[in-house]
C-alpha cells in the first residue's frame, strides 16, 4: 500500500530539487505552485483518523487556494509583466545547486535524527522535508540574481516553516489562526514585491539585484 | 474622571476633525480651535476639584487581557494639568494666524493632529499611575511632538534638529523604562504606589536613572543639547507648548518618582539642587551668548528648569534635614515656577514667531526697532521679559521669592547642607542678575533702537489671534505677580501628594505670601505714580522726536548701535572655561583700512564633547566596519543565516 503522506513528501523534495536546478521562472513558478498544493495537503493526511473540523476545512481549501493558485499567477504575473529577458542568471551553477540541495538533504537527516525529539511516527520525515525546504529557500534567495527568484526562495523558506509547524506541534485550532496570519503576511509581501521588482526592472531595465549595488551610499 | 475623560475625547475629536476637514483651511482652523479651546476648559473645570480640595479621582483599563492601564488624578497631577489646559489653547488659538500658508493646508491638519495627541499624552503623562501606562504615554508624547519639530521638514536644519530631538528622548525613555525595570524586579507589581517598598539601596539607583531620563526631557544641563536645536525649527505655537509645557513632564516624573520612592535622603537634595545650580547659570550665559532669537529662549528654558531644580533640590534637603519650612517653600516656589515659566516662556515664544513671522528673521543682529512697528508684542514682550528676569511685580518674582524664602531657612543647617544651601542663594542672585542682562540684551537689540535691515524696517503687527493670547499671557504675568495668593496655595494644595513632606500651616503661608503681595502692589503703585508723574510734569511741554541713537550726528547709521554680541560678550567672557568662544577678527593694519571682518560664536561644550568625546570616536569605529554594507542582497541573505545559525546554536 503506497503511503500517502510519505508520496507527498517525496514530491515536495523533488520540487526543492527541481527548482534548484531549474532553468526557467515560468517553470520555476510551476513548481513553486505544485509544491505549495503539497504542502498544504500534508497536514491533511498526516492527521490520520482525527476528524477535521469545518473551520480546518475551509482553512486548508483557502491555503491550496493562496499558495497553490493566487501566489504562482502573481508570480506568473510580474514575470510577463516586467518581461524578463534573460531568465534565470545562476551566480552559483544549476548543477552545484542541485549537489548543494542533496547535501542540504542529508544534513537535515542528520539534524533531525540528531535533535532526538519524541515526534509521532512519521512526523520526522517531515520535518527532514521541512529543513530541506527551508535550507534551500535560503540558498535559492542567496544563489541567484534575479530579484524574482528572491521571491520564490522566500516563498520556499516560509513552505518550510509552515512544515515545521506541522511537524512539531499538536493541531490545534489556533494554529491555523497563526497560519493564516503568516499567509496574509506572505501575500502582501508577494504584492510588495511586486511592484518593487517593476520599480527595479524601470529603474534598471533589468530586475537583476546586483544592479542594486548602485543604491548604496 | 468622566469629565476629564470627556475633556480629553473633545480634544481628540479636535484633532480628527482638523485631519476630515483640511481641504476647507480656515472652516479646519477654526473648528479645531474651537473644540482644542472648549476642550481645554472641560478639562480645567475637570481638575478644579482634585486641586481644591485633594480628592483623588482614577480609572483604569484593561489592555491586551494583560496590562491594567490605571490613571490617577490627583493634586499634583491637577497641578500640572493647569499649564497644559491653560497655555494649549492659547498656542492653538495663536496659530490661526501664525500657520496661514494655505498651500501647506494638508501639513497643517497633520500639524494640528499630532498637537492634539501632544496635548493628550502630556495629560495622561501628568495622571498616569502605573508603570505600563505612564511608558506608554511618555512614548506618545515624544513621538508626538516629534512630529511636530519635524513640520517643516524639507530644511535639512530641520530634519537634524529633529532627529537630534528623536535620539535625545528615546535614550532618555530607555533609562526611564531601565529605572522602571529594576523597580519591577524588586516589587513584581507594576503599581507606582510600590515603589516605596524597593530596598533603599536600589531606591537611589532607580532615581538616578530616571532622573537621566526625566533630565533629558526637561533639559538638565548636559542633557539639554536638544532644545536649542529643536526649539528654532519646530513653529513658534509648538516651540510654546514644547518649552513651556512638555520640559515640564520631567519636571513632574522627577516630582512623582520622588514622591513614590517616599525617599529622605540628602543625596537626592543634593544631587537635584547641584544640577539645577549647573544648569541655571550655563543655560542663562549660553543664552547671552545666542543671538538667534528661539536659540536663546531655549536656553531660558534650560536656565529655568534650573530655576525649578533649584527649589526642587531646596525641598528635598529640607525633607532630608526634618526643616519643614524648607522644605515646604523650596517644592511651592520650583511647582509655581513651573507654572510661571510656562507662561512668560510660551508669552516670549509667541513673541518670537511674530517677530519671525513679520520679518523672516531669527538673528537678533538684525532686527530693531521693532517696539514702534509692533506695539503690542512689543509692550507683551517687555513683560515676559521682566517676569522671566524675576523682578517684580511680575510673577517670576513670586516663585523665586518663594525659593529664596525656603532656602534662607535652610541657613540654620550645619555641615554639607549649609553650604549647598548657599550655594543655591548665590546661583539664584547670578541667574537672576544674567536673566535681566540678557533680557535687556533681547529688548534692546530687537525692539529698540532703529531698524538694522530692510526686513525688520518692513514689520507690522500680526493678526489679532496672535496678539490676543500674548496679552492674556502678559495679563496672567501681572495678576500672578500682584494677586499671587491662590496661586501659592494652589502649589501647596499640589505639595500634598509628597507623603514625606508635612507642609506648614496655611495660614503661615498665608501671611508671607499676603506680605509678598503687599510689597508686589506697593511696588506697583510705585511704578504708575512714578509714570504718572512724568506724564504730569511734562503736560503740555514741547516734545521733540529724533531718531534713536541720533545723538547729534549729522549721519547717523544704524551700525552704531550696539549689536548682541558687543552688549553681552564681556559677561560672556567671564564664564570663559565653561563657555568656548571662537572669534575671527582680521585685525585693522594700516591707516585706511580695507574690508574688515569680526565675528565671535558661543559653542556649547555639552555639545562639543559628546561631538569630540563620543560621536566621533564612535563613527570612526564604525566608519571600519562600512564594507559590511556592500550592496549584495544575496550576501545580506547569508548573514540573516549566519545570525539564526548562531542564534541556534547558543540559545
Amino acid at each position: 500500500m503506497i503511503n500517502v503522506t510519505e508520496s507527498i513528501l517525496v514530491i515536495t523534495l523533488l520540487s526543492v530539487l527541481l527548482s534548484l536546478g531549474s532553468t526557467r521562472l515560468i517553470a520555476l513558478v510551476k513548481i513553486m505552485a505544485l509544491q505549495g498544493i503539497m504542502v498544504s495537503l500534508t497536514p491533511l493526511f498526516l492527521r490520520g483518523d482525527d476528524s477535521l473540523g469545518s473551520g480546518a476545512i475551509i482553512f486548508f481549501q483557502i491555503m491550496i487556494l493562496i499558495k497553490g493558485l493566487l501566489i504562482p499567477s502573481l508570480l506568473y504575473m510580474a514575470v510577463k509583466k516586467i518581461a524578463i529577458k534573460r531568465e534565470i542568471e545562476p551566480i552559483i551553477g544549476y548543477h552545484a545547486s542541485i549537489l548543494v540541495g542533496l547535501v542540504i538533504l542529508i544534513i537535515s537527516v542528520f539534524i533531525t535524527s540528531h535533535l532526538r525529539l519524541s515526534l509521532p511516527a512519521g512526523h520526522d520525515m517531515v520535518l527532514i522535508t521541512a529543513i530541506t525546504t527551508m535550507a534551500a529557500g535560503f540558498f535559492l534567495m542567496m544563489a541567484r540574481s534575479k530579484a524574482i527568484t528572491q521571491v520564490i526562495g522566500y516563498l520556499m523558506l516560509e513552505n518550510g516553516i509552515y512544515l515545521i509547524g506541522t511537524a512539531l506541534t499538536k493541531h490545534s485550532h489556533t494554529l491555523y489562526v497563526v497560519e493564516f496570519g503568516v499567509l496574509l503576511d506572505l501575500l502582501v509581501g508577494v504584492m510588495i514585491m511586486g511592484i518593487i521588482l517593476h520599480n527595479i526592472n524601470s529603474a534598471f531595465d533589468d530586475a537583476d539585484t546586483t544592479l542594486l549595488r548602485r543604491l548604496k551610499d | 474622571m468622566d469629565t476629564f475623560v470627556f475633556s480629553l475625547t473633545v480634544l481628540l475629536a479636535g484633532g480628527l476633525f482638523a485631519l476630515l476637514a483640511f481641504r476647507q483651511f480656515s472652516l479646519m482652523k477654526a473648528g479645531y480651535i474651537a473644540l482644542t479651546v472648549s476642550g481645554s476648559l472641560i478639562g480645567l473645570y475637570a481638575i478644579k476639584v482634585p486641586l481644591v480640595d485633594g480628592t483623588l479621582v482614577t480609572f483604569s483599563i484593561t489592555w491586551l487581557h494583560l496590562f491594567t492601564l490605571s490613571f490617577r488624578l490627583d493634586s499634583l497631577s491637577a497641578f500640572f494639568l493647569i499649564p497644559i489646559f491653560a497655555v494649549c489653547p492659547l498656542a492653538v488659538f495663536y496659530s490661526f494666524h501664525y500657520m496661514d500658508n494655505a498651500a501647506q493646508r494638508g501639513r497643517v491638519a497633520v500639524n494640528y493632529f499630532f498637537l492634539t495627541l501632544l496635548i493628550i499624552s502630556m495629560a495622561l503623562v501628568a495622571t498616569a499611575d502605573n508603570v505600563i501606562s505612564f511608558a506608554l504615554v511618555w512614548e506618545l508624547m515624544s513621538l508626538s511632538s516629534f512630529f511636530l519639530v519635524m513640520h517643516d521638514y524639507q530644511k535639512k536644519t530641520t530634519r537634524r534638529a529633529g532627529y537630534i530631538y528623536f535620539i535625545f528622548s528615546h535614550v532618555g525613555a530607555m533609562f526611564i523604562f531601565a529605572a522602571f525595570a529594576l523597580a519591577y524586579s524588586y516589587t513584581g507589581t507594576f503599581d507606582f504606589l510600590s515603589f516605596a517598598d524597593i530596598p533603599g539601596n536600589i531606591k537611589i539607583i532607580v532615581f538616578f536613572l530616571a532622573l537621566v531620563g526625566f533630565g533629558s526631557k526637561a533639559g538638565i544641563f548636559p542633557l539639554h543639547m536638544w532644545l536649542p536645536h529643536a526649539h528654532p525649527a519646530a513653529p513658534s505655537n509648538i516651540s510654546a507648548i514644547m518649552s513651556g509645557v512638555m520640559i515640564k513632564m520631567g519636571i513632574y516624573g522627577i516630582f512623582r518618582l520622588y514622591a513614590n520612592l517616599g525617599v529622605t535622603d540628602l543625596i537626592f537634595g543634593e544631587a537635584v539642587l547641584t544640577l539645577g545650580i549647573i544648569s541655571g547659570i550655563l543655560g542663562v550665559v549660553y543664552a547671552l551668548g545666542k543671538h538667534d532669537l528661539k536659540k536663546l529662549l531655549a536656553y531660558h528654558s534650560v536656565e529655568n528648569i534650573g530655576i525649578i531644580l533649584i527649589g526642587t533640590g531646596i525641598g528635598m534637603i529640607g525633607i532630608a534635614s526634618e526643616n519643614m519650612v524648607m522644605a515646604s517653600f523650596g517644592f511651592a516656589g520650583g511647582l509655581l515656577h513651573v507654572l510661571n515659566h510656562s507662561i512668560f516662556k510660551s508669552l516670549l515664544f509667541f513673541g518670537a514667531g511674530a517677530v519671525l513671522q513679520k520679518t523672516g528673521v531669527r538673528h537678533i543682529d538684525q532686527l530693531g526697532g521693532l517696539m514702534k512697528r509692533m506695539p503690542t508684542t512689543g509692550k507683551t514682550f517687555l513683560i515676559g521679559s521682566v517676569s522671566i528676569s524675576g523682578l517684580p511685580p511680575f510673577n517670576g518674582f513670586v516663585s523665586e521669592f518663594l525659593i529664596y524664602y525656603g532656602a534662607f531657612h535652610g541657613l540654620t543647617l550645619g555641615g554639607s547642607s549649609f553650604i549647598f544651601t548657599m550655594l543655591a542663594i548665590l546661583s539664584l542672585a547670578i541667574i537672576g542678575g544674567l536673566a535681566a542682562a540678557c533680557f535687556s540684551k533681547v529688548v534692546g537689540v530687537v525692539f529698540l533702537g532703529e531698524p538694522r535691515t530692510e526686513k525688520a524696517a518692513g514689520a507690522f503687527e500680526p493678526g489679532f489671534t496672535m496678539t490676543l493670547p500674548m496679552i492674556l499671557l502678559a495679563a496672567t504675568c501681572v495678576v500672578i505677580g500682584v494677586f499671587p495668593e491662590p496661586f501659592v496655595l494652589a502649589a501647596f494644595q499640589g505639595l500634598k501628594s509628597i507623603k514625606t513632606l508635612h507642609l506648614v500651616d496655611v495660614n503661615e503661608v498665608a501671611m508671607i505670601v499676603g506680605n509678598l503681595a503687599f510689597a508686589a502692589r506697593l511696588f506697583l503703585g510705585v511704578f504708575v505714580f512714578s509714570v504718572l508723574i512724568r506724564k504730569f510734569f511734562y503736560f503740555k511741554k514741547e516734545i521733540t522726536e529724533g531718531a534713536t541713537w541720533g545723538c547729534g550726528f549729522t549721519q547717523p547709521t544704524t551700525k552704531m548701535q550696539y549689536t548682541g554680541t558687543s552688549y553681552a560678550i564681556s559677561i560672556v567672557d567671564f564664564f570663559r572655561p565653561f563657555v568656548h568662544i571662537r572669534t575671527n577678527y582680521s585685525g585693522i593694519s594700516r591707516i585706511f583700512p580695507g574690508r574688515t571682518t569680526y565675528n565671535t560664536r558661543v559653542d556649547d561644550i555639552a555639545e562639543t564633547a559628546l561631538m569630540d568625546r563620543i560621536v566621533s570616536p564612535v563613527l570612526y569605529l564604525l566608519a571600519k566596519l562600512r564594507w559590511i554594507q556592500h550592496g549584495h542582497i544575496q550576501l545580506y541573505i547569508g548573514y540573516i543565516i549566519v545570525t539564526i545559525i548562531v542564534l541556534l546554536l547558543f540559545i
